[in-house]
């Protein structure tokens, strides 16, 4: 298991707006997660939650994706989760999510999702 | 060479040795027969091939061998008795039997002399009613007795030499040469032949052994409330044991020692097991099953033999007991350390019809029923004195609070140290425990969301260890996660503080994941679960606590402080040998 610190960044790329996350995303900092990614949202652009260095995700985290994908359905915003890790796809698929999100496998593809 | 000094009449023609009797073939009959006596294990072969070598290398009419009897054939008449085993001649004595002491055969045998009678028509020492009953005329004969380093076996007569001549000093000094390896090999043939009998006798005693270790219940490790074990002293046991569940839930155990050792009491025991099984099934209570037995047992039984026994059930869960013993040891119920005995409710089994036996129903109330077969309190201590009731209760003691498998395996040691004189079996029931040496993980951290990656790591370490499938391993990662973080949210709250234990147990097939807190009691009605694919936010959690546990419950804190949350999950797909 690839140990990262937990990380959350956001940067802007050709019409997207990408939320970079890595660690493991629990109760401990997922609020901090909600907020990067609600206020990217606000961006008025596509918006990808990068999540391929994130080893692990609780409920809590899920719950932050959820939100913003609704967010974003109501602006009639794009949302995706960008090059999936297969921890998060585990969770995805045990609480039925994983066909709810659209799913690409980078950042270019944003755009057009 | 001892001969008889007792020779009333001299021969009436004392004739030289005749030709036939020559030194040379005399050695060389002696060798021959000798060779094949040695090589000869089969009892009657060595007997018919005496007798028919020593006839016709000594011309004689006819010929017997005796055999003193040996009274271990079944047939104490045999004891002290001298039998015609097997003969050659015109008339077949085969059978014919002498006491020691009767007749010129009975006199070899006493005096361990060789007799020579020259004529048989005056010499007092013929035994006249074998010739009156078969017709046959004795004229002279020789009879020598047989004999090893244990005593006389038989005597070996020849009657009547072919050529009309009364027997010689020489003829009694051939036969007495002759007697000698004839001896050596009867002897041989019997030690064979009792040697075979013995391999049979181990043989049917394993499959005996097999077979009663066949009809005891295989240990069960599923949280079983009942526990049996059986020690023999001997190679066949009179103990047994058996549980079996019920259609109702409960569970029937027995456990009996059968009177006597051996081959009997091993089929009797084999008998009543199954009486009690069966009688069991039928749910009868304890007393009326032990009396349906009793008489069963008093219409087959044979005399003498009885059967001590305990039988009764107990709930899943082994928190109560109801029971019956006959003739059986007080039954020890250790709680925290203090005993109590509940004492036999009726004599043993098959001894008398319309028996009555008491019962005991009894909360265990987190203790252990020890019942013991009176092996146990018939060991015997460093001083020889048996241990009795309070060596037994000493004994669970100092083993009470191990493990089920640590207690069993300290009191048997315990017993077998202290000199085993007697079959011991042993029949524990209690509430099944999360059984300390199985406790795989034990965690106190404070309540609070930084700490959840560490206990994370924790757990997952430990799972890596039993071998688990790393998905199925990190799901239940993420159920215990939920858990932990629904502790802290909803039970602790926006006041914080506090702290959550989590102990990670295997109990047979089952892994046990325990979270305990000291935050107040949760209301388990506000606690739902909802269907998981739901975007609605919240109640995830427990949608994925519930879709990875077979199994979770939330009781109140030890004390009526705290929650306790147990969350089970059946992995008994894994291999043992991972462990």
């Amino acid at each position: 298991m690839s140990a990262h610190a937990n990380e959350v960044a956001t940067e802007r790329g050709e019409g997207y707006v990408l939320v970079r996350l890595a660690g493991e995303v629990d109760l401990s900092w997922s609020q901090q997660v909600r907020r990067a990614v609600l206020a990217a949202i606000e961006q008025d652009a596509a918006v990808g939650v990068e999540l391929s260095r994130v080893s692990y995700i609780d409920s809590s985290g899920i719950a932050a994706l959820v939100e913003g994908f609704q967010a974003a359905r109501g602006r009639g915003s794009r949302f995706a989760l960008v090059a999936v890790s297969d921890a998060v796809r585990a969770v995805l698929e045990l609480a039925r999510l994983d066909r709810v999100f659209v799913l690409v496998a980078t950042p270019d593809a944003l755009p057009a999702a | 060479m001892i001969r008889s000094s007792a020779r009333p009449l001299p021969p009436p023609s004392v004739a030289p040795a005749p030709a036939r009797m020559r030194e040379a073939d005399t050695l060389a009959f002696l060798a021959e027969l000798s060779q094949a006596l040695a090589v000869s294990l089969d009892l009657r072969q060595t007997l018919s091939e005496t007798v028919r070598r020593v006839a016709e290398f000594m011309q004689v009419e006819g010929a017997a061998l005796f055999l003193l009897g040996e009274g271990s054939d079944g047939d104490a008449r045999s004891a002290g008795v001298l039998e015609c085993r097997v003969c050659v001649g015109p008339v077949d004595i085969t059978g014919a039997r002498l006491a020691v002491g009767q007749g010129v055969v009975g006199r070899a045998e006493a005096e361990n002399a060789t007799q020579v009678v020259v004529d048989a028509a005056n010499d007092a020492r013929v035994w006249r009613e074998g010739d009156d009953a078969t017709g046959f005329v004795t004229t002279s004969l020789v009879c020598a007795p047989l004999a090893t380093a244990n005593g006389p076996i038989g005597a070996l007569e020849i009657v009547n030499r072919r050529d009309g001549r009364a027997f010689t000093d020489a003829d009694a000094e051939l036969l007495g040469l002759v007697a000698a390896p004839a001896a050596l090999a009867i002897n041989n043939a019997r030690m064979a032949r009792d040697l075979i009998e013995q391999q049979r006798l181990k043989r049917e005693f394993d499959l005996a052994r097999r077979m009663q270790r066949s009809l005891l219940p295989r240990r069960r490790r599923d949280g079983f409330p009942v526990t049996g074990v059986n020690r023999p002293a001997h190679e066949i046991s009179g103990d047994f044991y058996d549980y079996f569940e019920l259609a109702d839930g409960r569970v029937g155990f027995v456990v009996g020692d059968v009177s006597g050792k051996g081959l009997d009491a091993a089929l009797l025991m084999v008998r009543t097991a199954s009486l009690l099984r069966w009688a069991g099934k039928d749910g009868l209570a304890p007393g009326a099953w032990l009396a349906r037995a009793n008489e069963e047992l008093c219409e087959t039984a044979q005399e003498g033999r009885f059967v001590c026994a305990l039988v009764g059930y107990c709930d899943r869960a082994g928190t109560h007991v109801t029971f019956a013993g006959a003739g059986f040891p007080p039954v020890v119920v250790e709680r925290r350390g203090a005993f109590s005995e509940f004492g036999s409710g009726g004599p043993p089994l098959g001894i008398l019809p319309g028996m009555v036996f008491d019962q005991h129903a009894i909360a265990l109330e987190g203790g252990t029923l020890y019942a013991f077969s009176d092996g146990a309190t018939d060991v015997r201590d460093a001083s020889g004195q048996p241990i009795g009731g309070a060596g037994v209760r000493e004994l669970i003691a100092r083993h009470a609070r191990a493990s089920l498998d640590a207690r069993v395996r300290g009191l048997l040691d315990d017993l077998k140290r202290l000199r085993l004189v007697d079959d011991t079996t042993l029949l524990i029931v209690e509430a099944p425990r999360a059984a300390a040496p199985d406790v795989l993980l034990a965690r106190s951290v404070p309540a609070k969301a930084e700490e959840l990656r560490g206990l994370r790591a924790a757990l997952r370490g430990s799972l890596d260890e039993l071998g688990l499938d790393p998905l199925l391993r990190d799901r239940l990662v993420l159920a215990v996660d939920e858990a932990c973080s629904n502790i802290i949210r909803h039970a602790y709250g926006a006041d914080g503080g506090g702290s959550i234990g989590l102990q990670l147990a295997r109990c047979g097939p089952w892994l046990r994941f325990e979270l305990t807190d000291s935050a107040p009691c949760s209301d388990l009605a506000r606690m739902k679960p909802k269907p998981l694919g739901d975007c609605r936010c919240g109640g995830m959690g427990l949608a994925l606590i519930d879709e990875v546990m077979d199994d979770w419950r939330l009781e109140r804190g030890a004390g009526g402080r705290g929650n306790r949350l147990v969350l089970s999950k059946r992995i008994d797909e894994i291999d043992e040998g991972n462990e």
